[in-house]
């Protein structure tokens, strides 16, 4: 009897480890800690999609001192997700990411100030001080202040930029005039914060037409000559495509998703299911597939970066469709 | 115990702290306004050591006056420490309360004129000292804060686990990552673990540098370099590293607080392995004492009281290394991980909750170090 | 494969090396000579394991790209020095040592703070201060005042404590002996007692060294203007500027170990008595 038990016992447990070997492994590295901005990948993760592709997916939180691409550049991960300026930056110095899907189809990114410092159009922006997040993320604001003729330096006819730290104080606080918020985020800190929305003016960088992709989906370019992982990341984007999109249809419950992956607990379930509703404004209409016209608005920007631009040539390859053309048909 | 001489004291004391209240005021007036600033520093610095020299002076004339006075019996040791402690921390306790009024009204003002009513100074206390995102909460506020992210949260988790068997429950609730005690012990076993390390190294180069002069003359330079590379700036690349040879989780935060903690074990133990004098080298070599005989009969013997102090200074260093590591490899959670999501949400009151849970954590670490010590000094003899 | 066991043929050249030099007549060139061979030791085998292992220079840039990017970006490099070096570190340091050292003289006449004091000073020296970087910035503002006041902060309680310490250390003997001379508070602070302090508060003065330093550097990752090491350091990284990135890491570790060794050569010449000074 026991010999029999021990039997079966062994051989569920094999097959359980056979199952588990079964599924291939799929790190995925976020851009900043656990939040609705990453709702589709957690929803795909906890409502199963993955298993149903036989993948076994990690997902790795960042934070502001985790550069995605330095991570796959270590072997750290499989897939990254960045924002487009910062990944064509690192291809042109050498690392070679490519955008594999691009769920987010519009930009989040704005600049907002206090009207009570005098700020109504971006031409009050001279002799002003702004926060900028860097880290990467600086870039688009780079290339708009080249596109409003601002210099960065400071001095009357230019704006001085302070690197703001990873909250909204600076402008709560009168350090500065604007500071930059993501239209699901800090813009609301500010708003929690106590100041009114009519006390408030906001520049989007997509309404300045200055927007730049933001969250997709890169991998190595080296890695994907070998059809095996074509064919691993084909199932991981399928996934996390119809995570996105079940999380835009609830997102109450993908903001609860998210709060239960967060692991210092720390986040609120009013401040994700708020941010939620705001991402979902951003990933609608996208599938996953890289529109071509905004991947060209993008380059364009960033290669006219006055005299520093971001990147000094047009990139070659920076995207492919193969993935994304065999996840969705 | 006099009374009158506690009394003194309290005055003495009272005394003391409000000048240096006029100084650190004037340091955060001076600093925070606009104009030229290198002027208002020094200014500033020359007010502070103005008052203070002038404070002290006052200070030692009338405590000579005091002592000349009258004879009086020698107070109780304990109670006067005891008293002395309880004075001092309800000072600090004042001036925190008085502080948050000074930083937190700001806010306050810019919520009255945007809402265009006036406050009255009751008002102005009250609103400064319940704020929902203060620059500097009460001491109540951060008390509330731990209080209920541990206590609270154990008990709505422990509700929420209702059914399931007893011994579940216990570990569902201590793994609760809304409670801050799992994330002190998250913090905590990296420390350990790096403290571990960087004291095991710490004693080998310590051993290597004494006795080797090819490595006292090479390493040692190096050694003290390598604390003045900023860690933050190293921990990124580190995990990265790490990361690319498959090493994740508590090791990376271990090795950034053994980098941290090395250090002062091997300038203790340097010190201390150096500490016998001519004298007592002289007297080994008398007895014909063999190399290995001098180091395990006089050097480490005399290494003790410097180790242990370098310990103590070591195990404070891992903490800090655990919560730099922490605010990077953010995702596992633990106390560092919780200062950047306060940090990130503007929530001071998660900031300061988790930076005071750390200083438990380091008085409590250092404490059982200080008693490891007293126990092993009193065996060894160094203590009557 | 050929460039690491490269690598390790310099290690034993180098180390052999110093060998040989630690077994030569002692001299005062000898420390400094087997520091310097261990050092471009160290980095010659850098730059092969990095070469010779393929690692990709966004993770590890081999030295050599490290010198480029110092020849290229010299005029970053200073204006981040004079900024976190120059204005935060030196003021908060100068700052941080004078409060201490005043606030240990005053302590130290009453009983009753010492008693208050020291153990409250004891338990914040042991704190992880740096957390504290981001609740400074937020009072201080972005520019190099916040990050002076961290190296206040920082500093202070390890100078204060060295400095109690060391004003207790004189014997009783001695004391007694002052007494005998009739001497002073003062005659007996300057002639006796400090001089008794100094090994501790040069201690506290060296720890203090290094940690002023980190302590800008990582108050910069909290919010600064576009410019300072710590600024260039976390901005670096995100732009993958490696290079860039550790040049500023050496010019962190030059001007820290040129600060302490400042400190350590004032305490040689002030402390020579002392028995950790014998060679």
């Amino acid at each position: 009897m026991n010999i029999v038990k021990t039997g079966l016992l062994s051989g569920a447990l094999a097959l359980g480890g056979f199952a588990a070997h079964a599924a291939d492994d799929v790190t995925l590295q976020l851009k900043w800690v656990t939040q609705a901005q990453f709702a589709g990948y957690y929803v795909a993760l906890e409502n199963g999609y993955y298993d149903d592709e036989g993948l076994n997916v990690e997902i790795k939180a960042g934070g502001p001192d985790v550069a995605p691409s330095q991570v796959i550049a270590g072997g750290g991960a499989d897939v990254v997700v960045d924002w487009m300026p910062s990944a064509l930056s690192a291809r042109e110095k050498g690392l070679a990411l490519v955008n594999i899907a691009q769920p987010f189809k519009s930009s989040g990114m704005m600049l907002t100030c206090r009207r009570d410092a005098g700020i109504e159009t971006t031409a009050d922006f001279a002799g002003e001080t702004l926060g900028v997040w860097f880290y990467g993320n600086e870039f688009p604001f780079l290339s708009w202040m080249a596109h409003l003729g601002l210099s960065t330096d400071g001095g009357d006819d230019g704006v001085t930029v302070l690197k703001q730290g990873f909250n909204v104080d600076p402008i709560l606080q009168g350090q500065a005039a604007c500071v930059s918020t993501m239209t699901y985020n800090e813009y609301w800190q500010i708003i929690d914060a106590g100041l009114t929305p009519e006390e408030l003016i906001v520049f989007k960088y997509q309404d300045q037409g200055v927007a730049t992709l933001e969250d997709g989906l890169y991998v190595l370019e080296e890695n994907l000559s070998d059809p095996e992982f074509v064919d691993r990341m084909t199932r991981f984007v399928r996934a996390s495509m119809a995570g996105w999109k079940w999380a835009e249809e609830n997102p109450d419950a993908a903001a609860a998703i998210v709060i239960e992956y967060d692991e210092t607990g720390a986040q609120t379930i009013e401040h994700q299911t708020r941010m939620m509703g705001e991402i979902a404004k951003l990933t609608a209409g996208s599938n996953g597939t890289l529109d071509e016209a905004d991947y060209q608005r993008t380059v364009d920007s960033l290669l006219a970066g006055g005299d520093d631009p971001v990147i000094t040539a047009a990139p070659e390859g920076a995207f492919t469709h193969i993935i994304t053309d065999a996840a969705l048909n | 115990m006099d009374v009158s001489q506690l009394l003194f004291g309290v005055i003495v004391s009272t005394v003391l702290l409000i000048s240096s209240l006029i100084i650190a005021a004037f340091a955060v007036l001076w600093l925070s306004g606009t104009g030229y600033l290198g002027v208002k520093v020094l200014a500033a610095a020359v007010l502070g050591v103005l008052i203070f020299s002038g404070v002290n002076a006052f200070l030692v004339k009338s405590w000579t006056w005091w002592k000349e006075s009258k004879i009086r019996p020698l107070p109780d040791k304990k109670l006067f420490s005891f008293v002395a402690i309880l004075y001092v921390v309800t000072v600090i306790f004042a001036l925190w309360y008085a502080f948050a009024i000074v930083l937190n009204k700001n806010w306050a003002y810019d919520k009255a004129t945007r809402g265009g009513y006036e406050l009255s100074f009751s008002e102005l206390v009250a609103d400064t000292w319940s704020q929902k995102k203060p620059r500097l909460p009460t001491p109540d506020q951060v008390a509330g804060e731990i209080w209920k992210s541990t206590g609270t949260a154990a008990a709505k988790k422990w509700e929420r686990t209702e059914g399931d068997p007893f011994l579940e429950r216990i570990s569902e609730v201590l793994g609760d990552k809304r409670n801050l005690i799992r994330h002190a012990w998250l913090t905590l076993s990296a420390t350990m673990l790096g403290f571990v390390f960087g004291t095991g190294l710490g004693i080998l180069l310590a051993v290597g540098i004494v006795h080797n002069r090819a490595m006292d003359n090479s390493v040692m330079p190096w050694v003290i370099t390598s604390q003045t590379i900023p860690i933050l700036a190293l921990a990124p690349m580190i995990i990265v590293v790490l990361n690319a040879v498959g090493l994740s989780g508590l090791i990376p935060k271990a090795v950034i607080s053994a980098y941290l903690s090395f250090f002062p074990v091997v300038v203790g133990m340097v010190k201390g392995l150096r500490s016998p004098d001519s004298m007592q080298l002289d007297q080994m070599r008398t007895w014909f004492a063999s190399k290995a005989q001098i180091f395990w009969k006089l050097r480490l013997p005399a290494s003790v009281p410097y180790l242990f102090t370098s310990l103590k200074i070591g195990v404070a260093a891992s903490l800090v290394g655990a919560i730099v590591g922490e605010l990077t490899i953010s995702q596992d959670g633990g106390l560092g991980a919780r200062m950047l999501q306060g940090n990130y949400y503007g929530a001071t009151l998660i900031i300061w909750a988790a930076l005071i849970v750390a200083a438990a954590l380091a008085a409590v670490l250092v404490s059982s170090v200080g008693l490891a010590e007293r126990v092993t000094k009193k065996r060894m003899g160094f203590v009557q | 494969m050929t460039l690491i066991l490269a690598a390790l043929v310099v290690w034993a050249i180098g180390w052999g090396l110093n060998i040989w030099i630690s077994h030569q007549k002692p001299g005062r060139w000898q420390s400094i000579v087997s520091a310097i061979i261990f050092g471009i030791t160290l980095v010659i085998m850098w730059e092969l394991i990095v070469r010779g292992s393929g690692i990709s220079p966004v993770i590890l840039p081999p030295p050599s790209m490290i010198i480029n990017a110092f020849a290229t970006s010299t005029d970053i490099l200073a204006a981040d020095f004079i900024q976190t070096f120059m204005k935060g570190v030196l003021t908060g340091y100068a700052m941080g040592c004078a409060a201490a050292f005043l606030t240990a003289l005053a302590i130290d006449r009453s009983d009753f703070l010492k008693r208050g004091l020291l153990p409250i000073g004891n338990f914040v020296a042991a704190l992880p201060i740096i957390g504290m970087a981001p609740i400074l910035v937020m009072w201080f503002g972005f520019d190099w005042h916040s990050k002076a006041a961290v190296v206040v902060i920082m500093i202070f309680f390890p100078i204060l404590i060295n400095t109690v310490q060391g004003l207790d250390a004189a014997d009783k003997m001695q004391k007694d002996l002052m007494r005998t001379y009739a001497a002073s508070y003062w005659q007996s602070l300057f002639k006796l007692r400090l001089p008794a302090a100094a090994p501790f508060i040069f201690n506290g003065l060296k720890i203090a060294s290094t940690l002023a330093l980190i302590g800008a550097i990582v108050a910069e990752f909290f919010g600064s203007p576009i410019v300072g090491m710590g600024f260039r350091i976390s901005t670096g990284a995100g732009r993958l500027e490696l290079d860039l990135v550790w040049a500023e890491i050496v010019v962190a570790a030059v001007a820290g170990s040129a600060f302490y060794g400042i400190v350590a050569l004032i305490e040689r010449k002030a402390t020579f008595w002392h028995p950790s000074q014998r060679k």
